[in-house]
């Protein structure tokens, strides 16, 4: 446990599931693409081991003291094990380079057992990391996976620039694409959730910076919908997130059905908290490049307290986390000053008079 | 037979609709009426074609149309554009202006859609457009430039890992002194005005219509 905090981020998310008291509000940075950094390894070494890949995480929690330690699965697992080719870089995310679907009349030759976690050695790694994180870490912190979505899941088999097309020109294909991923991902979902692991839906392609809300209706919210009553059915808990604005789905995202919902920091916190905040706990929104990257360490208190003050009557319960993943091009330093104005002005009782004042003199 | 020739301006007035009604697959065809009825090309292009992928933009700009129908409307505009192209005059008139473009995204990223809206619009507003893809080697921008005499260069990442990249296109065109000859504008997701201030480009734009107006006034496009 952090030598500042008076409870575990286990101890913590359980009372605030129970509306009990806390120490000090959750806070849940997205602390993914950054975690090899925190490590001092590349991100190549990070990737190609589940020792690795749970080590950067327990390295992130031991010195941050972050309330949700994530596993990443990612946004192109399903399209990677049925034979989208990425590329391979050192020190970066890896890209999907060639699509293994050109041809929607070619979607019967894809073959989805190649998703399972026998076949797949990506899926089966990233399985074996979150139990290393369990094992080692389980009682005193909570463990998820970053995972994608169903529409995300259709990008990473089908380039997105004729999946947008062809909503519009061949929607029953991508249907089908939709309801073989739905599927897919019913599976692969089951095993995190099997090793206690929440998950965090990611479907970044949904985001209403690409999709106008028709298209999010008609091929997103029901598999998505799916999606969660299964995570429920299973006794696990989601968290939704989009990437972009938001804004114009949000009630939609909600009615999916998701435990918690994220937003991205285009979206106003305060808006969102007046729609849904009646409904789930939200999740957000400090800007990962504009503040966690390129701002100051007074930026990053002034953006903390600002996402407190919007954020923390929330009927449903708020929880501090960065509006995105945070890139490895983040200063490490940056996330402890965002942890510690999370103990400087998340504090229960909240200072009202703190919250007020100007975040100067750090 | 039909006999009946379509006037001018309103197969001038159906190219622009099948271009901004999302019709793709009848714009060629209103094309080839429109050339067989002996109308101008470059009329066809500025007039029909052009004009309906402004007004697309315009919906674009009011959050009407979304990135699916403006792809969509480009389809139509290019399968117009094939058919008109060889019919065009081929020498440009007297002392116009040729703006020239080069555009990509940046080395390491392969995320391209915006950048292919960005190098849509640019191009129906009139700039001659040099694409060199995704994940473009930073020199490239550079030679590129120089090839052709651009006086813009539009840089364009979804990912932070390749931002440092597009400083690194500014400070190569410093090194090779032709700083002041050519414009850099920088566009994606992660990005905003403050990135562009710290690196030194001279335009960010928010979105493929704001891009049009961003470059207009870089290379004083009337």
């Amino acid at each position: 446990m952090h030598e500042q905090d008076q409870m575990t981020p286990n101890e913590r998310l359980q009372a605030f599931m129970k509306g009990e008291k806390m120490d000090r509000i959750l806070a849940m940075p997205i602390l993914v693409s950054i975690s090899h950094r925190v490590s001092g390894m590349t991100h190549r070494e990070k990737r190609a081991s589940a020792l690795k890949q749970a080590q950067s995480q327990i390295d992130c929690y031991q010195r941050y003291g972050n309330d949700m330690m994530i596993i990443e699965y990612g946004l192109h697992g399903i399209g990677t094990a049925l034979g989208s080719e990425m590329n391979d870089p050192e020190d970066s995310l890896p890209a999907i380079v060639n699509h293994v679907l050109h041809n929607l009349q070619d979607i019967d030759q894809l073959d989805f057992n190649k998703t399972k976690k026998e076949n797949d050695p990506w899926f089966a790694r990233t399985l074996e990391a979150c139990e290393i994180c369990q094992e080692k870490m389980g009682q005193e912190v909570p463990t998820g996976v970053l995972i994608t979505g169903p529409f995300t899941a259709v990008s990473s088999i089908f380039p997105t620039e004729h999946l947008l097309r062809a909503t519009r020109k061949d929607p029953a294909s991508i249907h089908r694409l939709l309801r073989l991923c739905t599927d897919a991902l019913k599976d692969i979902y089951k095993e995190y959730i099997e090793r206690g692991i929440i998950i965090l839906m990611c479907d970044p392609i949904a985001s209403g910076t690409l999709l106008k809300k028709s298209q999010y209706v008609d091929f997103v919210k029901p598999y998505a919908t799916e999606l969660m009553n299964y995570i429920h059915q299973l006794g696990g808990m989601c968290c939704y997130h989009i990437c972009g604005n938001t804004t114009s789905i949000v009630m939609e995202m909600v009615d999916t059905g998701p435990d918690m919902l994220s937003i991205d920091n285009l979206v106003d916190l305060e808006y969102v908290k007046e729609q849904v905040g009646k409904r789930l706990p939200i999740l957000g929104n400090v800007p990962p490049v504009d503040v966690l990257m390129l701002g100051s360490r007074s930026d990053i208190f002034e953006s903390v307290k600002t996402c407190i003050l919007k954020g923390k009557d929330s009927p449903m319960g708020y929880i501090i986390a960065s509006g995105c993943d945070i890139t490895q091009n983040v200063p490490v330093e940056n996330i402890d000053h965002m942890m510690e104005a999370v103990r400087k002005y998340g504090r229960y009782p909240i200072d009202e008079g703190l919250l007020n004042e100007p975040a100067t003199n750090h | 037979m039909n006999i009946m020739v379509k006037s001018k301006e309103e197969l001038l007035q159906q190219l622009s609709d099948c271009v901004f009604e999302m019709d793709d697959e009848n714009a060629a065809d209103v094309a080839k009426d429109y050339i067989a009825a002996g109308y101008e090309a470059l009329d066809g292009v500025l007039k029909g074609l052009v004009d309906g992928m402004n007004r697309a933009g315009q919906m674009y700009e009011e959050e009407e149309y979304f990135v699916t129908d403006l792809l969509v409307c480009s389809d139509a505009m290019y399968n117009g554009l094939d058919v008109l192209r060889e019919h065009l005059p081929q020498e440009t008139a007297e002392g116009a202006v040729n703006y020239k473009c080069v555009i990509g995204v940046v080395e390491g990223d392969t995320h391209d859609i915006g950048k292919n809206l960005v190098r849509i619009m640019l191009e129906t507003a009139g700039f001659e457009m040099y694409d060199l893809g995704r994940d473009v080697p930073l020199q490239s921008f550079v030679e590129k430039a120089k090839d052709v005499d651009a006086q813009l260069i539009c840089l364009s990442t979804l990912m932070t890992t390749t931002m440092p990249g597009m400083k690194e296109v500014v400070d190569i065109l410093v090194k090779e002194g032709i700083r002041d000859k050519v414009k850099v504008m920088i566009g994606g997701g992660p990005l905003s005005q403050a990135y562009c201030n710290q690196i030194n480009a001279d335009g960010y734009a928010v979105n493929a219509t704001g891009a049009v107006t961003v470059a207009k006034q870089l290379v004083g496009m009337a």
